[in-house]
């Protein structure tokens, strides 16, 4: 058990977000109109991560067109400033979630891939839904950040053994009773702390639990595409699915099952692991044979 | 709301995605099937929310396999379905047994397990998508008259699976506790 004091105090601990972050989330936020494109190619030129994620993507984007890219100062004029952000951004947040989750049983870049995922269904319910597309990739990309805090004041295996004790009440619950507060306030008051736009936070702060009145169109978004990536498989820990899909969001966003199906589908091919999905003619394994 | 129009995916695969091994282990991604007669190996896979892995395994030949479906129908996209049969239940189980038995189990001796399929919380009937994976490989085992020799399914929590292929052994890890499912 942990009081609020010091759940909180555990926030002064953790790594900032990084500060070309911040840039490219203000750019972002202004709908890439205020996105100075040489400001973003010294980000992507000084961040070897970022670099090397823009050059795939160009790749990956240029397949069928003309060629490979011939180099960075290519790259960036291929894929436009608006992507050029989200790139740098995604591959920044990756880094900051690669090792987060642990206390929850995640396995090393699991929360960055669901993290991923859920911005890639925003994404997609954003563009139907006429909400910005941005922030709601920001919002989802950033959801799970207060999972960092957990990780940082939880001991070893006490979100295990609250899991296994676990009724049918949603885990934010117990998160609650345990740390003070939950996963998403945490990643809210995280958000605040970086002077991020408040929809963000507000979006981050109820990805799990959307209020009703007034109802935030933005954060019902983030909290289907939170719904998504998890039946996608993705970010899934002791807290598994004791999570639930809000009624009053499922009923604003008229979501049917087959949109969400089809989401899931999208989200999956979105994140998968470029050696497993569709590539089942590698899949048996005869080394005695052979 | 009508149909969301699928946009294109520009996404690329992750560097931090789990490899197809780790060791000894053969890994089943999500959508994804592994099938292997090396018997000093493990097929495995981790975290099954609402989607359903299946085992088959031939004690004799040594032969087993495992799949780990997300979805129960393809008729949801015809594109996905053709870019990833594993991704669903309908394609991914049939390919599952064509393969295992193209390397030499014998379908009278197999031995299918499952797991996973959990619903989200209070899932009120709308989407259901755990319960309706079970009952699509509940429905295509009946169809090839073949039972399930063990399951764990339903609920809420994630399941990490794993057949031993030295002996078949099927172990489950579910909230940090161990268990056998087969033999039982």
């Amino acid at each position: 058990m942990a009081s609020l004091n010091d759940t909180i105090a555990a926030l002064d601990r953790l790594p900032a977000l990084p500060a070309t972050s911040m840039r490219l989330i203000s750019m972002l936020a202004g709908g890439g109109r205020d996105a100075d494109l040489r400001e973003v190619e010294r980000i992507v030129s000084h961040d070897e991560a970022v670099t090397a994620s823009v050059l795939r993507r160009a790749n990956s984007a240029a397949l069928g067109m003309r060629g490979r890219v011939a180099g960075l100062g290519d790259a960036i004029r291929r894929l436009g400033t608006r992507e050029l952000c989200r790139i740098a951004l995604e591959t920044q947040t990756s880094g900051l979630l690669a090792n987060a989750g642990r206390s929850y049983g995640l396995r090393r870049g699991s929360l960055s891939q669901s993290a991923l995922g859920g911005a890639v269904a925003a994404d997609e319910l954003a563009l139907f839904h006429r909400q910005d597309r941005e922030i709601a990739f920001v919002a989802a990309l950033l959801r799970d950040i207060g999972k960092l805090a957990i990780d940082a004041i939880a001991g070893p295996d006490a979100l295990e053994k609250i899991a296994a004790a676990a009724d049918t009440r949603p885990f934010l619950a117990y998160e609650r009773e345990a740390f003070g507060a939950d996963h998403a306030e945490l990643g809210a008051m995280l958000c605040e702390r970086w002077s991020l736009p408040a929809e963000i936070v507000r979006a981050v702060r109820g990805h799990h639990e959307p209020p009703s009145a007034p109802a935030e169109p933005l954060t019902d978004v983030v909290h289907a595409a939170d719904c998504v990536a998890r039946w996608a498989g993705l970010g899934l820990g002791c807290d598994g699915l004791l999570y639930p899909f809000d009624a009053g969001t499922r009923e604003r966003l008229g979501v049917t099952r087959d949109d969400l199906e089809s989401l899931i589908a999208d989200v999956l091919t979105a994140t998968a692991p470029e050696d497993s999905a569709g590539s089942l003619a590698s899949s048996i394994h005869l080394r005695k044979s052979a | 709301m009508s149909r969301i129009p699928s946009i294109p995916l520009k996404h690329e695969p992750r560097p931090e995605s789990p490899r197809s091994t780790e060791g000894d282990k053969l890994v089943v991604g999500v959508a994804d099937l592994q099938v292997s007669r090396d018997a000093s190996r493990s097929i495995i896979t981790y975290a099954l929310g609402s989607c359903i892995g299946v085992t088959l395994y031939d004690p004799v030949a040594k032969v087993g396999g495992m799949l780990h479906f997300m979805l129960p129908e393809s008729t949801v996209s015809a594109d996905k379905a053709a870019a990833n049969p594993a991704m669903f239940g309908d394609l991914g189980l049939p390919i599952l047994f064509d393969k295992v038995l193209a390397a030499g189990a014998k379908r009278e001796r197999l031995i299918v397990c499952a797991a996973g399929g959990a619903e989200v919380l209070a899932d009120d009937g709308h989407f259901r998508i755990g319960s309706r994976n079970r009952t699509l490989l509940r429905k295509i085992l009946w169809k090839l008259n073949i039972l399930l020799a063990a399951d764990d399914t339903g609920g809420q929590h994630s399941r990490t699976l794993t057949l031993r292929l030295a002996d078949g052994t099927i172990s489950i890890r579910s909230q940090g506790k161990d268990s056998t499912l087969w033999p039982r």
